[in-house]
């Protein structure tokens, strides 16, 4: 993966900035030492790896806002970090990085059930922002899969989604407020607990920025009453078209089902290894997730298997239990990790219209053998966000390269049926190279001059979202 | 993940293990949530995943291990919350253990630490031993403000007061009452039966009075865990084949149905014997003495207990890492509890390691103190009347940071099928019945 | 001057960049007083975009020209059995103005209605734009999917930018089902507190509420479920049986109830100037109590349970002046205030250059939004 050439001027005042840091934060703060910073080399994208040169780790807004201004005035760059679960090289860093990482500030402060909102510091985990509502049978809806572990911070620069984004919507959705440090180390609050601010959508323009015009700190996020009950339904079927008509289907009768999840026959596999949840044998297999009273879901359940039926289900089953339910989602999310039981793998995020569903299933399919590499498939097929799985073995010369190539014929074949590069992951470093692909370099002038704005000098994770050729003139300062 | 041995490294089975391992972590992060020391100390190098990459530099390279190294694989519980968590089935136990051995062979501590480290695990696996240095450190108690860090709170950590030794500890076959259905080795070990002699002798009338019969082994001692966990392997085998001889001689003589453990710290490692010994002579053995190990809940569950005298009391489950990550046993206990008449109520966070982690509250006193406050705050929150755990370091542990009293789960269940009533309720404060 | 496509707009903005041109953006010019007085030199009309250029109902997607009347799009969905989720108002009466609503005037207001406290604003369902900058350049951001996260999200900049990032010629929608039917529970007799309290317990019910208004001079606090009937029919019953211990309350099905709410029909003939307030919903009723302190003769439309206020003052009395203290924002729709002015210094500073990137001439509505 190609990254910009490192300032030699920035490396040979390391120490000086180390103790310009050391300073401002406590010693366990500042990570500098060979042994120590290569554990922060990577995020959950393994393939492409730099250890930086410095990690931090502030435990408040005026500890980033002093670091920022540290690294202002020595012109070094910072990739900010959350909890590094990244699947797109979000928070790769370069050699002469300052990693900045927030996980040490994920405290609550403050919640406010009657406005229906919650503030939390960014290095809080997403499913903890859920943990500290749920027993008032509150939640926060957007719930990426690897909720449990990924932060706020992350959530926010990624606009990240998660299963149950088909009713509730994406974090920008969700999202009501942000505190935010600049480069130069100003803080500045955007939005808050009002609805409709003055101006321009800045809270909208910062949600998946990807860390580049500013450290979130803080963000008010909206959250829900948690519905009376909720049931997914299995559905095994015997091909990936048949499942994607009845896909199509269910959404025209009007029914909004809370989730639609796809999974083919390789990811089912591995994943009931780990679940035990009972997944359905079958070519493809669709979760449904239907909410409300114990009738609500029953009517709703029962239009949804009518048409299911329709397509001739291998197996049809409506979970029984708040156990079985656990489980089938907890296989689900479990999904990416679970086939790391069988193999290395590369996951993919392009978006494809509902309708073209099976046909790029079926080119995929074309696709792997040409490649000679095998693809489990696993999405969330009501809003046609897909996670082709590219399974590759990392020890062996060569077969990164191919996985590179095949990803890279997927997405664009994503983008050729009206769809897009990624949906959720975000650009990170993995689709970079690909963006002019579904952007044309105005389009991307267009994004790079709001940048410009926020990030004159070009420090904050500047190596991301845009082909380095692009954005060349703006980070040669 | 992609890793870089040689195929000469690979040729050392240990490294292979190693290599299989990490193979199969893909970085997910996932195990990051769960880990009490990333959660204390919010840093990449304290969690699984970056123990996990530390290890692999350190093996694949040949390197001698480093001071910042050695630091953050330390701060490691061993509470093995990251296996429960992880979706790839990253075996971290087995890695963690052998970064131990490593360090502790290829690693030069300061001398103090080296010092203390030699004495714990000369005392913690003999019984005789460990009484005398419970009693020497009960003596000096009064000098513990003066004493360097780890010491004073290895001086404090002593209870003011040992049981006199049981003779339940010593080998004999105890038979079962009426109609023998199963006969059971008991391991006694070494610490628990040192501290709290209640425990086994609850242990011991409660499988009685269900149709077993107890037998406790001649020549079986200390498990091994914690010099296990020090990385000292050549005494943790020791012991250890000490106690797979005693069982299975055992196991010839009239045959066992199980092997039961009520320390839950021990029973992981008793069930992992199969592994450590692979490569040895004594492997088939092992892995006949692993698969019999059972945890007491688990061997419980299978016998119908006749609840006689249930106990409509508030009981706090205290899930021991050990218990619900190393064995994977979560229901068992509460289970039982709840058959047994009392009110069972979990705490937040019930994943969450109390800092205990066999000698890691001795030796990582900031951390564990950090994790026990937490524990014990999500305990009390409850309201309980009592807390019960299956972990004697858990006990200990906890009950240095409460009033309310903490017995082991077998003690209640004793209780509950006719047994006296545990004595430590009544020697410590309690709570108004429904608080 | 008579602008058919993307094309046409993008060269009649090149030449007005070139000149130094400043033009003022109209689509179907019902909201042309949103926004301060904006000095221009010639008007661009989008009308001429017209036209549906994409329509799928089982992805749920439509993509229009900018200038396609709302009620063509309207009709459109409505015959797959299907709406916009963002309910938008309908100012003419209001405003007094006259003409057809296009959707790209309502893009660039981010004009929503009650449902937005449960599906969002205009800006929560767009899902992809193209629009002419400042210097006549074609761009476009997002696309026909919903999920979209491929580089900078510029699609909510441009919703809510008034014209002044660049002259929108396509918008992309997601949308959604129109429910099989829609039932309101009507509680009488509360005033501005106990509506507000009695909207907060409504919303943080497990019903799926989507509309939560409260017209204070009626004391008449409105709730509105929507769905399959028989769910409808339960929710309905459930609130009713929540609320009932807190005043006289009724079910309705009357659609124009929120049609009123919506359009603040009942400020559309009064000779007053009118104020729209967003604030938390439980500072709701504390805002109306300040204004009520300056001056009795104030009226107040509640909605998003609480979260906006529809003020109606006496002319020129300075609402914003009044409430420096409460977190939110004012803006006046009908009166001599300014319409709009920037957040605060910081904000304003971020705005001016990006608004300086994208119409380095300040040729788009300039000094619409303050």
């Amino acid at each position: 993966m190609e990254m910009p050439q490192p300032n030699t001027r920035v490396l040979n005042r390391k120490a000086h900035i180390v103790q310009r840091l050391q300073k401002i934060l406590p010693e366990s703060a500042v990570i500098f030492e060979e042994q120590e910073v290569r554990a922060y080399e990577c995020d959950a994208l393994t393939a492409y790896r730099c250890p930086p040169m410095i990690a931090v780790l502030p435990s408040s807004t005026a500890e980033v806002s002093a670091v920022l201004k540290i690294c202002n005035e020595e012109g070094v760059p910072v990739v900010p970090r959350g909890s590094g679960t990244s699947l797109a090289g979000g928070a790769l860093p370069t050699s002469d990085c300052v990693i900045l990482g927030v996980a040490r500030m994920n405290a609550v402060l403050e919640t406010n059930y009657d406005d229906r909102y919650i503030r939390v510091q960014s290095g809080r985990t997403n499913l903890s922002v859920t943990g500290a509502v749920e027993q008032n049978d509150f939640f926060y809806a957007p719930d990426p899969s690897s909720q449990l572990a990924c932060a706020i911070a992350g959530n926010v620069a990624m606009n990240s989604g998660g299963a149950h984004c088909l009713k509730y919507g994406v974090t920008t959705n969700n999202l009501l407020g942000v505190t935010m440090v600049m480069m130069d180390g100003e803080v500045v609050e955007i939005g808050g607990t009002y609805l409709d601010s003055a101006g321009l959508d800045l809270l909208g323009v910062i949600c998946g920025s990807e860390g580049q015009l500013g450290v979130v700190t803080e963000a008010t996020l909206r959250i829900l009453r948690k519905p009376e009950g909720a049931r997914p339904v299995l559905m095994g079927f015997d091909s990936n078209e048949v499942a994607g008509a009845c896909v199509s289907d269910i959404i025209k009768a009007g029914v909004l089902p809370v989730a639609i999840e796809f999974m083919d026959k390789p990811c089912v596999e591995a994943v009931e290894d780990f679940a035990k949840a009972g997944y359905p044998e079958a070519e493809a297999v669709l979760i449904v997730e239907v909410e409300g009273s114990e009738t609500e879901i029953n009517d709703q359940l029962a239009k949804i298997k009518k048409i299911a039926m329709k397509h001739k289900p291998v197996e049809l089953r409506e979970s029984k239990s708040e156990e079985e339910s656990a489980a089938i989602w907890a296989g689900r999310k479990a999904a990416f990790g679970a086939m790391g039981r069988i193999s290395d793998y590369m996951c993919l995020d392009g978006t494809i219209p509902v309708s073209e569903l099976p046909l790029v299933l079926r080119r995929i399919g074309e696709m792997s053998q040409k490649y000679g590499l095998k693809v489990a498939n696993v999405f969330h097929a009501g809003d046609g966000n897909m996670h082709p799985l590219i399974l590759f073995d990392a020890n062996k010369p060569g077969d990164l390269e191919l996985c590179e190539e095949f990803g890279a014929e997927v997405l664009k074949l994503c983008v050729e049926v009206g769809g897009c590069l990624t949906g959720e992951h975000g650009v990170g470093v993995e689709k970079r190279d690909l963006m002019l692909t579904q952007y044309n370099q105005k389009d991307l002038d267009a994004q790079m001059d709001v940048k410009d704005v926020f990030d004159p000098k070009w420090l904050l994770n500047a190596a991301k979202v845009f082909p380095l050729s692009s954005s060349d003139d703006r980070r040669a300062i | 993940m992609q890793t870089n041995f040689t195929d000469a490294q690979l040729t050392d089975p240990k490294i292979e293990r190693a290599n299989a391992i990490l193979r199969s972590c893909v970085h997910c992060g996932f195990c990051t949530a769960t880990c009490p020391t990333y959660q204390v100390l919010g840093d990449e190098l304290d969690s699984p995943r970056g123990r996990i990459y530390l290890i692999k530099d350190m093996l694949e390279n040949n390197r001698v291990p480093d001071e910042k190294t050695v630091k953050h694989i330390d701060r490691c519980l061993s509470c093995l919350a990251c296996m429960t968590t992880c979706p790839s089935g990253v075996n971290y136990m087995h890695l963690v253990d052998h970064a131990r051995e490593y360090i502790e062979e290829n690693y030069k501590r300061p001398l103090f630490d080296r010092i203390l480290r030699a004495v714990l695990a000369q005392i913690l696996p003999y019984e005789n031993r460990f009484r005398l240095a419970m009693r020497g450190a009960q003596l000096s108690k009064p000098l513990a403000p003066i004493m360097p860090a780890k010491i004073r709170n290895m001086v404090e950590f002593a209870p003011d007061k040992l049981p006199p030794p049981s003779l339940n500890d010593k080998p004999q076959v105890f038979p079962a009452e009426g109609k023998r259905i199963k006969r059971v080795a008991l391991m006694t070990g070494c610490a628990q039966k040192a501290l709290d002699t209640d425990i086994n002798d609850a242990t011991i009338r409660l499988l009685r009075r269900h149709g077993c019969e107890v037998v406790v082994a001649k020549g079986a001692g200390c498990c091994g865990a914690l010099t296990h966990h020090m990385g000292k392997a050549k005494q943790s085998h020791a012991t250890a084949a000490k106690n797979i001889r005693a069982w299975m001689s055992e196991v010839n003589d009239d045959g066992l149905d199980a092997i039961v453990i009520n320390t839950s710290g021990c029973g992981t490692t008793v069930k992992d014997y199969g592994h450590m010994f692979r490569t040895d002579d004594l492997a088939k053995d092992a892995a006949i003495i692993a698969a019999l190990a059972k945890d007491i809940s688990e061997v419980l569950i299978d016998l119908k207990l006749s609840v006689i005298a249930p106990k409509d009391m508030r009981v706090a489950y205290h899930s021991a890492c050990s218990l619900q990550h190393g064995q994977q046993i979560k229901t068992h206990p509460k289970t039982l509890l709840k058959n047994a008449g009392f009110t069972v109520l979990e705490p937040s966070d019930p994943h969450l390691c109390c800092g205990s982690a066999g000698t890691y509250n001795l030796m990582q006193p900031e951390i564990s103190k950090q994790l026990k406050d937490r524990k014990v705050t999500t305990l009390e929150a409850v309201k309980p009347q009592v807390i019960a755990a299956g972990n004697i370091g858990c006990m200990m542990q906890i009950g240095s940071g409460t009033d309310i009293p903490i017995v082991h789960t077998v003690e209640l269940l004793d209780w509950a099928t006719g047994g006296p009533k545990p004595r430590k309720i009544t020697s410590k404060v309690s709570l108004p019945s429904h608080g | 001057m008579n602008l058919k496509s993307e094309t046409d707009v993008a060269s009649y903005v090149s030449d007005a960049n070139a000149d130094g041109r400043r033009l003022r953006i109209v689509g179907g010019g019902t909201r042309q007083s949103l926004g301060n007085p904006c000095k221009n030199e010639a008007v661009l009309s989008t009308t001429g975009l017209n036209g549906i250029s994409l329509y799928e109902p089982g992805a749920l997607t439509i993509v229009t020209a900018s200038g396609t009347p709302l009620a063509d799009i309207e009709t459109a969905l409505a015959a797959e059995g299907q709406r916009l989720p963002f309910e938008p108002m309908d100012h003419r009466g209001l405003l007094g103005s006259s003409g057809v609503p296009t959707i790209g005037g309502i893009v660039a207001c981010n004009i929503s209605g009650p449902a937005r406290i449960q599906a969002g604003a205009c800006r929560d369902s767009l899902i992809g734009v193209r629009f002419v900058d400042g210097t006549g350049t074609v761009i476009k951001n997002g696309g026909r999917v919903m999920k979209n996260v491929t580089g900078y999200d510029l699609v909510k900049l441009m919703a809510g930018s008034m014209g002044t990032l660049g002259v929108l010629t396509e918008v992309a929608f997601k949308v959604l089902p129109a429910p099989e039917t829609s039932t309101t529970v009507i509680v009488k007799g509360l005033t501005d507190e106990q509506a507000i309290t009695a909207l907060s317990s409504a919303l943080t019910a497990p019903y799926g509420v989507n509309g939560a208004a409260h017209i204070s001079k009626d004391a008449t606090t409105l709730i509105r479920v929507e769905g399959f009937e028989k769910s409808v029919a339960y929710r309905a019953a459930q609130l009713q049986t929540l609320l009932g211990p807190l005043g006289d309350t009724t079910i309705v099905n009357d659609d124009s109830l929120w049609q009123a709410v919506r359009d603040v029909e009942p400020f559309h003939a009064t000779n007053t100037d009118v104020w729209r307030i967003s604030v938390a919903p439980s500072h709701g009723p504390q805002v109306a109590a300040v204004l009520r302190q300056i001056n009795d003769d104030i009226q107040v439309v509640y909605d998003w349970g609480g979260g906006l206020l529809w003020v109606s003052t006496p002319n020129d009395m300075d609402v914003r002046a009044a409430l420096p203290r409460i977190s939110g924002y004012a803006e006046c729709l009908r009166g001599t205030a300014e319409k709009r002015v920037p957040q605060n210094a910081a904000i304003a500073k971020i705005e001016q250059g990006l608004r300086a990137k994208f119409d380095p001439k300040g040729i788009l509505n300039a000094g619409i939004m303050g």
